[in-house]
Order: C-alpha cells, then sequence, then structure tokens
C-alpha cells in the first residue's frame, strides 16, 4: 500500500498562511512528521487562494525538499504550476491529476513522460463524476487506452474513483468499490488505484473509523494507494492489519510495531 | 484466462460505429472483457484480430507432450514464478543423452542401465524419462542403429538430438509412433526440420543463439502454423542459463509474449558427473521442462536429482502423507519401543529421523490425520483418542510386540488417561519436538 | 527480433553482514567475510546486485562425533584436537569458515563445563585465522551458561553465535551485545516465527545487520520444499521492504543431510540407491545447492567433496549473466 500524506495543502489554514507569508515553518514541519509516519509521496496542493499558482508551488516543492527526500504528488488543476514543480522535483513525482478529457490528456502524458512522473487519472469527464461503477470504469479505460497510446506506462499510472463524502453521496460507496476492482481487469499489467481516503469522511461525525472501515473495504477491493491523514495512528494500525489480512505482509506478532516503525 | 479492456480494444477497428451495440470501440472492449458481448458483434473485425485475440486468451505457456501410450510426458502449462504462488504442475522431464559414437558394447551397457534407472524411495516410485539420443558421428547407419538399441532398451520417451534434417529422418521414422522430441531447428535448418516434424506430428525443439534470436526463429516457425514447439535460448553456462530461463519464464507468464510461451530444454554442460547433476538440479527448479544429462547416469547420481525434481514439483496446497500403518525403523525386536504420530510426512520423517538417531530400533505407528501436522491434527479432532486407540488396533501392532507401552507426542500429553482407558496400552508421554526423542529414549530405554 | 526484458523493480536489499575482525578492527582475523546486500532473487546478476558470494563453512566438533565412516575418513588423524581439526578444514580442504560445535557441552554426553568449552573455542581461534561460527550443544538452559563463557572468549572476534530461537534468545543475543558479535535466529519452518524472533533480538537493541536468519532446512527429499519456499518468501520480503526479514540467511547443510537415510545406508543393502560414496556426496551437495538457490548466504557443511562440488558451483553461478 503506498501511502500519500495529505497534510501540504492550502486547504489547511496553517499551510495556507505559510504559503502566504512564504513562511517555511508549517510546511516543513508537516514534512517530517508524515515522513516519520511513513509517507511514500507527501502530497502538496497551494490550494484555492493562492495568488500566485506557480510560483506558490515552486516554493513548496524547494521548502518541502529541503527537509525530506520523500517524493511528491503535485496536486493542482493548473498544469503550468505542476511542470513547474515537476522541474524542480529531485525524485520521480506523481502527477495529481488528469480527468478523462482529452486537451488535459494531452497536456499531461507527454508531460509525465518528459519528467519521468506517474500519473493519477479521475474517473470523471466535464460532465462530472457519474455514479455507477460501469460509467466510471469506462472512464478509467478512457485514460488506459489514452495512455498506452502516449507510450506511457500502465503500471506507473493510477485510476482514482473518485470517493464522496458518506454524509451527502452515501450511495457512491458501493460504486467506488466496484470499480477499484474493475479496474484491475482493463489492462494487463493493471492500472494501480488510488483514493482521497479523507473525502469520504468530510464533516461526518466518527472520521477516523469511517475513514479505517472504508480503506480496509477498498483494500479488500484491491486497492493500491490512498492519500490520507498520516496523523492518525488507529488508521495506519487498520492498514498493517489489512495487509496482514491480504497476505501482502509476512504475519509476525509484533506486525504493528514493524509497520510503524518501518521507515527508521 | 480472460483477457483485458485494452489488450482487446487494440485489436478492434476503431471505428466507433456503434454497430455493435455499444457506443463506442472501447465500451465494445469493455463489454467482451467482462464477457457481456461476443466478437461476433463486431462486423469490421479482420481475421487477423480475430486470431490474436485467439491466441491472447490461450494458458501462457503451451502444453507440449511426449511419448504416447502409458509413456506420455506432459510438460510445460506452468502459471507462476515461485511455486508457493500456487504449484508448479508439470515436473521436469529428465533425459540421458547417448552418443552414437558409443562402441557396440558400451552403448549395449549404457542404454540397459539408463533403461532400469528407476527408484522407490519413502513410498513413490522416480525414474528418468528417457533418453536422449546424438548424433555425433555423423554416420546414418550408426544412428538408426542407436535408436534401434534404445527403442528396444528403453521403454519411456526419447530425445532426438540431430541438426541434420537427411540424418534424423530415419530415426524420426523409426520412433515417430512415440513421439519423440526432434531437437532442433536452427536459423539453416528450420524449413525442413519442421517439415520433418509437423509429417510425423512429433514435437520440435528451437534452439536460438539468445533469447532474441529464439523469439525469432519461433515466431518465424509459428507464422508457418506449427506449435508444437519446446524452446531453447541457446546458453549453456550454469549463470546465464538461470538468466535466460527465468525471462522467458516471466516473458511467457508476466507479459504472455507468445513466442517464449512454450515448454523449454536445458542441457548441462558441466565435464563431470557429480557437478553436472547440481548444475541440472538449478534447471529442475528454474525452470527448464526438460534436462538433458550428457555424463551422470549411475543410479547414485541420479537419485538425487530425482528426488529434488520430486520435492519442488510438490503442491505447497496440498499436504504430502505417509501411508497410515506401522513402519519399522531399525533392527526391531519384541521389546522394541513403540512411537505414534500423524502422517503428514514432514512429520512422520522427522519422527522417523530422529528415531533412527537414537540407534534404539523402534516401531512406528502412523495415524490417519488427512496430512496435517499433531497440533493442527488434534485442534481438528483428527488425532484423538479414538483415532489413535483404532489405528493401534487396526496396525496389528500387539502382534509385534510382547509388551504394551505406546509413546505419544509431548503436545497431546493431555489425551493420555482416554487413550490408556480406550486401547488398554499404558501411554508414555514422550517429547513434544522429534528432536527430543533420542535424548528421551536414551534414557528410558537404553539398556 | 529485439525483446523487451522483464526487469523487477525491488524496492530494499538484504542487509550485509560481516563476520570477524581483523588486528586493526580488534580482533585476530587474517580477514573478515561479507554475506549479504543482495539487491535481486539469487544469481539474477542482469537486474541487481549480488555483491558477495555465498561462502562454504566445514563444521568441527569438540567431542570426536559419531559420524559415519565416510566422513570420518577424512578427519581421522585430527578428530580429538579441534583446533587441528579447523585448521585441516581450511588449510586443506579450502573451507571459507569453521563453524565450532560445541556437542562436549552436552549434559547427556560430556557435560563440559563452560569454561572448558571457552577453552576450545580460543584453541580454535588460534589454530586458524578465518572468521568462525560457533554453536551450542542444543540444550537450551546449559547453552545459556557455555555461550555467554564463549561470547566473552571471543571477544573482539566478531563471531557468529548461535542458536538463538524464540523460546531461548535472550541469554545469547545479551551475550552478543556486551562483547559485540553476531547471532543466528533459528525458526521451525516457519516464516511468521522467524520475522518474530527477528524483532524479539531487535527489541533488546540488537543491531539488524547483526542477525543472520536460520531458517532450518530440510534435507534434501525431507521437507526440503517446504523451506525453500519460505526462504524464497523471506528473499521476496526483504527485497520489498520488509527490513525483518532482510537478513543473511544460514543453513545447516551438513548435519540435515546426514540424517537423511540416503546418505547413510550402503548399497549392499539398498542396491538400487547406487554407490553410497557418490550418493551422500551428493545429497550433502544438493541439500546446499538448493540452499543457494533459494537465498542462503553460509552453508555449514561435513563433507569436504560436498564442499568442492559447491565451491565450483558457486563459482559458476557467480558468473555475471545478462538479461
Amino acid at each position: 500500500m503506498i501511502l500519500v500524506g495529505e497534510r501540504i495543502n492550502g486547504m489547511f489554514r496553517d499551510i495556507r498562511r505559510a504559503i502566504r507569508d512564504k513562511d517555511p515553518g508549517p510546511v516543513q514541519h508537516w514534512a517530517k512528521r508524515q515522513e516519520e509516519a511513513g509517507a511514500d509521496y507527501l502530497d502538496v496542493n497551494v490550494g484555492p487562494a493562492a495568488e500566485d499558482p506557480v510560483e506558490a508551488m515552486k516554493w513548496l516543492v524547494q521548502v518541502v525538499q529541503e527537509v525530506t527526500e520523500v517524493p511528491l504528488c503535485l496536486d493542482s488543476t493548473n498544469y503550468d504550476a505542476i511542470e513547474a514543480g515537476l522541474r524542480l522535483c529531485k525524485k520521480a513525482a506523481i502527477i495529481n491529476s488528469v480527468p478523462a478529457d482529452r486537451p488535459k490528456i494531452e497536456r499531461v502524458f507527454p508531460m509525465a513522460k518528459e519528467y519521468g512522473a506517474k500519473v493519477i487519472g479521475l474517473t470523471m469527464d466535464r460532465k462530472g463524476i457519474p455514479k455507477d461503477a460501469e460509467a466510471r470504469t469506462a472512464l478509467a479505460m478512457e485514460i488506459v487506452a489514452a495512455a498506452d497510446e502516449f507510450g506511457f506506462p500502465i503500471e506507473d499510472l493510477f485510476i482514482d474513483p473518485l470517493v464522496l463524502p458518506v454524509n451527502v453521496a452515501q450511495d457512491h460507496g458501493p460504486e467506488v468499490l466496484e470499480t477499484i476492482r474493475q479496474v484491475k481487469n482493463l489492462a494487463s499489467p493493471p492500472p494501480k488505484t488510488i483514493i482521497g481516503l479523507s473525502n469520504v469522511s468530510q464533516k461526518a461525525v466518527h472520521r477516523s473509523l469511517v475513514d479505517r472501515t472504508f480503506v480496509a473495504m477498498a483494500m479488500a477491493a484491491g486497492l493500491d494507494a490512498a492519500i490520507l491523514n498520516l496523523d492518525d495512528d488507529a488508521l495506519l494500525d487498520t492498514i498493517a492489519t489489512a495487509r496482514i489480512l491480504l497476505n501482502q505482509d509476512v504475519y509476525a506478532d509484533s506486525y504493528l510495531k514493524v509497520f510503524r516503525s518501518r521507515r527508521r | 484466462m480472460g483477457l483485458t479492456g485494452l489488450e482487446i480494444y487494440k485489436q478492434l477497428p476503431k471505428k466507433n460505429c456503434g454497430e455493435c451495440g455499444p457506443p463506442t470501440c472501447l465500451a465494445f472492449a469493455m463489454q467482451l472483457a467482462s464477457g457481456k458481448a461476443t466478437l461476433d458483434a463486431c462486423p469490421y473485425i479482420s481475421q487477423e484480430a480475430r486470431e490474436a485475440l485467439q491466441s491472447a486468451a490461450a494458458p501462457p505457456i503451451r502444453l507440449v507432450t511426449l511419448g504416447a501410450g502409458d509413456h506420455v510426458l506432459e510438460i510445460g502449462d506452468e502459471t507462476v514464478l515461485f511455486r508457493h504462488d500456487k504449484t508448479f504442475y508439470h515436473p521436469a522431464g529428465i533425459f540421458i543423452e547417448v552418443g552414437d559414437d558409443l562402441d557396440e558394447a558400451a552403448m549395449d551397457e549404457r542404454l540397459r542401465a539408463i533403461g532400469e534407472l528407476e527408484f522407490e524411495r519413502v513410498g513413490q516410485q522416480y525414474r528418468v524419462d528417457g533418453v536422449a539420443l546424438r548424433a555425433t558421428s555423423g554416420d546414418a547407419d550408426r544412428f538408426l542403429r542407436l535408436a534401434q538399441k534404445a527403442a528396444a532398451a528403453v521403454p519411456w520417451n526419447f530425445v532426438i538430438v540431430c541438426q541434420d534434417p537427411a540424418l534424423a529422418e530415419p530415426v524420426v521414422r523409426l520412433l515417430a509412433s512415440r513421439r519423440p522430441l526432434l531437437y532442433a531447428a536452427t536459423d539453416d535448418n528450420w524449413e525442413k526440420m519442421v517439415q520433418l516434424a509437423e509429417e510425423h506430428q512429433i514435437p520440435l525443439g528451437v534452439c536460438g543463439r539468445d533469447l532474441d534470436h529464439l523469439a525469432e526463429l519461433v515466431t518465424k516457425i509459428t507464422q508457418r502454423g506449427y506449435r508444437e514447439l519446446v524452446i531453447d535460448p541457446g546458453s549453456r553456462e550454469t549463470s546465464q542459463v538461470l538468466a535466460d530461463l527465468t525471462q522467458i519464464r516471466r516473458l511467457a507468464i508476466k507479459k504472455k509474449f507468445r513466442p517464449f510461451g512454450y515448454p523449454t530444454i536445458a542441457f548441462t554442460s558441466e565435464p563431470d558427473a557429480t557437478t553436472e547433476i547440481i548444475q541440472a538440479q538449478v534447471y529442475v527448479g528454474k525452470y527448464a521442462s526438460l534436462v538433458v544429462l550428457r555424463q551422470a547416469w549411475r543410479r547414485s547420481e541420479i537419485l538425487p536429482l530425482l528426488t529434488w525434481r520430486t520435492n519442488v514439483f510438490t503442491d505447497p496446497q496440498k499436504p504430502i502423507q505417509v501411508e497410515p500403518r506401522v513402519y519399522e525403523v531399525g533392527d526391531v525386536r519384541d521389546d522394541s519401543p513403540v512411537y505414534v504420530t500423524t502422517n503428514f510426512s514432514l512429520t512422520y520423517f522427522s519422527v522417523e529421523a530422529e528415531v533412527e538417531a537414537s540407534k534404539i530400533p523402534g516401531y512406528i505407528v502412523v495415524v490417519n490425520t488427512e496430512g496435517t501436522s499433531v497440533l493442527t491434527a488434534y485442534a481438528a479432532g483428527k488425532f484423538t483418542p479414538e483415532a489413535v486407540a483404532e489405528a493401534l488396533q487396526r496396525s496389528g501392532i500387539a502382534d509385534r510386540v510382547k509388551h504394551r507401552e505406546v509413546i505419544i507426542p509431548g503436545h497431546v500429553a493431555v489425551m493420555s488417561g482416554k487413550l490408556q482407558e480406550l486401547s488398554g496400552w499404558k501411554v508414555i508421554v514422550g517429547p513434544r519436538e522429534a528432536a527430543g526423542i533420542p535424548a528421551f529414549v536414551r534414557s528410558r530405554y537404553a539398556a | 527480433m529485439a525483446v523487451e526484458r522483464i526487469m523487477e523493480r525491488y524496492t530494499s536489499r538484504v542487509r550485509e553482514v560481516t563476520l570477524g575482525a581483523t588486528a586493526e578492527q580488534g580482533g585476530t582475523r587474517s580477514h573478515t567475510i561479507t554475506v549479504g546486500g543482495d539487491s535481486t532473487l539469487p544469481f539474477l546478476h542482469f537486474e541487481g546486485e549480488v555483491p558477495h558470494r555465498p561462502v562454504l563453512a566445514l563444521e568441527v566438533n569438540d567431542v570426536p562425533p559419531a559420524w559415519h565412516q565416510l566422513l570420518l575418513e577424512h578427519y581421522r588423524d585430527v578428530l580429538d584436537d579441534p583446533g587441528a581439526w579447523a585448521a585441516k578444514a581450511v588449510r586443506q580442504f579450502g573451507a571459507d569458515l569453521v563453524c565450532l560445535r560445541l556437542v562436549g557441552a552436552d549434559p547427556d554426553g560430556e557435560n563440559r563445563s563452560p569454561e572448558e568449552c571457552a577453552q576450545v573455542v580460543r584453541r580454535v581461534l588460534e589454530a586458524v585465522k578465518v572468521p568462525l561460527i560457533v554453536i551450542g550443544c542444543g540444550d537450551a538452559d546449559k547453552d545459556n551458561e557455555v555461550m555467554p563463557a564463549v561470547a566473552e572468549a571471543g571477544a573482539g572476534e566478531n563471531l557468529l553465535l548461535g542458536i538463538a530461537t524464540q523460546e531461548n534468545y535472550k541469554t545469547l543475543t545479551a551475550a552478543c551485545m556486551v562483547h559485540k558479535h553476531n547471532i543466528i535466529a533459528q525458526s521451525p519452518i516457519d516464516i511468521n516465527i522467524c520475522k518474530q524472533l527477528n524483532i524479539l533480538i531487535s527489541e533488546m537493541n540488537m543491531p539488524l545487520d547483526r542477525i543472520v536468519i536460520d531458517p532450518t532446512l530440510g534435507a534434501l527429499g525431507y521437507g526440503i520444499e517446504y523451506t525453500y519456499s519460505i526462504m524464497e518468501r523471506i528473499r521476496l520480503g526483504a527485497l520489498g521492504g520488509d527490513s525483518m526479514l532482510a537478513m543473511p540467511v544460514i543453513v545447516n547443510v551438513g548435519y540435515e543431510a546426514w540424517r537423511a537415510k540416503e546418505a547413510n545406508v550402503p548399497e549392499s543393502e539398498f542396491p538400487r540407491w547406487g554407490d553410497q560414496p557418490t550418493r551422500a556426496v551428493l545429497w550433502e551437495a544438493m541439500t546446499g545447492a538448493h540452499g543457494l538457490q533459494a537465498g542462503a548466504h553460509i552453508v555449514i557443511l561435513r563433507n569436504p567433496d560436498a564442499l568442492r562440488l559447491l565451491r565450483r558451483h558457486i563459482e559458476q553461478l557467480m558468473v555475471p549473466n545478462r538479461a
């Protein structure tokens, strides 16, 4: 399971302020803290309020890389900002993200190839997010076919079936899980799957419980990666346990401890 | 094996005509992948695409057979790289080479020895799979005579090692009904070799200079329509053969690379028999379907290799079992100790080895626990006082010893009372692990 | 036709463990031996590094063992002197290192004292300059008395000491830490216990690069495939980033192979199994060779002829290959 730390995002007040004031402190704090919690990638998002997203992305990438070698997941709808970030990345990054929309596909895949980046493809198009798994999978297929057309390795493609908050879109949950299953049949080797986990519990009470229940269900469906809250120990324990139950890690009585300390 | 949406989509005409039902070729591909549509719905699919899709749906490694009647040897059709991922299905065939340059007496002697390479150990039968006949002399009569002698002396299978189609033809004709492997097609001879193999419906070895060249040669042959192939990357050094066979297996299974979707053959190159056996060991485990030995043929050399083949091709999901009965270890007498254990082979052989190591002969009564170990069987109710008492009674051990003492594994000490009551035997609690047997039995039984 | 090869992209590698210490390092060995460091499956040089060839140890006992004639004939002149035995193993038979088994400590045997055992270790350290493995008698309580004395006697020599098990690892681990030795962590054909024992030992603050895994390789024909698969899974775990499986592996081949009936029975009793000397050598060498294919780094042998066969085999496996 690939863990992507969600915390360096302008949606959070401390990061938004840090970007505005060019104060590396909070950004670097979260970079280190998520690394210690076992992040495989750090998501980096300037947030909707950034005045100059390109400059903000460059600044974020630089200050994060000053304190950690964990590779980055550049999260923006502004591809100029992503490209500016890619130029600065010391390790192969993930581009987050591209929808099933031809002009964007044509912009993203050549860029990904140029910088050796992986890509997250969203199961949505200009019309938005379809509800049922068949339609989501069809959009995933469009992205897979496009990746193949551009000579982009399918195993470096992550399909994000777009999790929605359970308190407003409860009916999407099973469709997302089914999409994770179906995406595995699209190609061989199949694309990977990823979700923005915290979305599922937006504004819900029992956030941690909702997150960890859903992540276990998604892992059973074949989930490969998640953008998530690495500050949640119970969530990490759930992932460690799911990996054991799915025979992805070798069981030992002290497996939880091993999983928590695996970066050290 | 099902095809993925992408594999199918690549073969579709991409006209997005919608005549098949779904609006786009992509959507149609996905319906095909999930089995909700058939290819016939597409009016524009080319014959070539149809064939490509059919062959893509075939298993990753073709099943090829040598031999006929009671001596059919199936090779290939493997699905994994590691036996723990599922199992290896078709044990590597082991052949011993004989050249036609041997003098008559030596030839007879060697063939006779090969034809007798059958073994029994731990209740299993092992044997080699046959003889590889090599045209060394270049003399057609000698080669044919070798084949005639082999056909009479060796009841199993044959590999015809000869790259000259004219020299091979009479031998192929002689052995055709026993479906030998003809080895091998190369750059120079492949058209004639394919013709010969096709005419007699026998499998054909294909020998490349390296992996790239092998893929090219196989492609040429399959384009001619012949697919009963066994492939050889041409390397002979241990390290390179390991690398080549690993790539062939990976490409066949992980990428379904068609030119490598065939069983493989490996030839040893070591100059003496013992080092050759160790070299062959690598190929049997990784990933040769046929192994041809050139030096080793003596029983003491062949038995270790056949044992390894049996071990590595044992299905890890099915525990191997020994027959539930009484076993004697050493020169037992009527006062020798009696042990009970389960019929899980690993458990049994551990106990047997330790009883042997104790140097005190003993009887082992094996209880049928369906191939489970002591603790597993106990937990599953298969190693109960009732089951042990019944096994003791059925085994007839009471007629072989004058005492009535039985040693049970320490892990099931809890059954002592009940077992004693049911069987009438005095129950002695032995050590928990087999390794404790020698110390235990020596302190108890040594005079 | 250019065939695109499949190169596995592993994220991690087997840890390196170094045995022995030279004078500069505080010991008296002429050289050290490093094992492990592999970044791919055994001998797939084309996609990763196999920085150190596997090494071969010959077993030396502190008391004359009740071994088969076929083995004893190689050692008849040195059976009473572990130092001379070790010297013969290294100089005449070419062992990379010596594995001294302190059988004499066995309470059911000679029941030698810890100090007597330590003396034997000193004697062997004087007699040979290669790194040394020392294994106890197998009686847990007695080994807990003997091995601390051995660890002390070998202080500075960076020995490899065994055997730690899940039931009995604390005393040996502590002794290895105090005197800076390496430890053999043995699990009974069980990958879960293998991993847990490594965790338990590391929780005592033993550095991970001083642990060697003994997965209990059975003999050819006696369940070897179980351990073979466990060893393959250990290697895949190590390459996949499981740091608690990323230790080099030792296999006790001589001991196991000579428990097999096939090594011990003469041709006169089993004519269809062929001549015993060849069969016995191959039983041991083949058991070792399977260990190598499954990822073993240190192979402990008894028969010098088996060592000779494996030496040649390892040379051939270490020849670089291309994809």
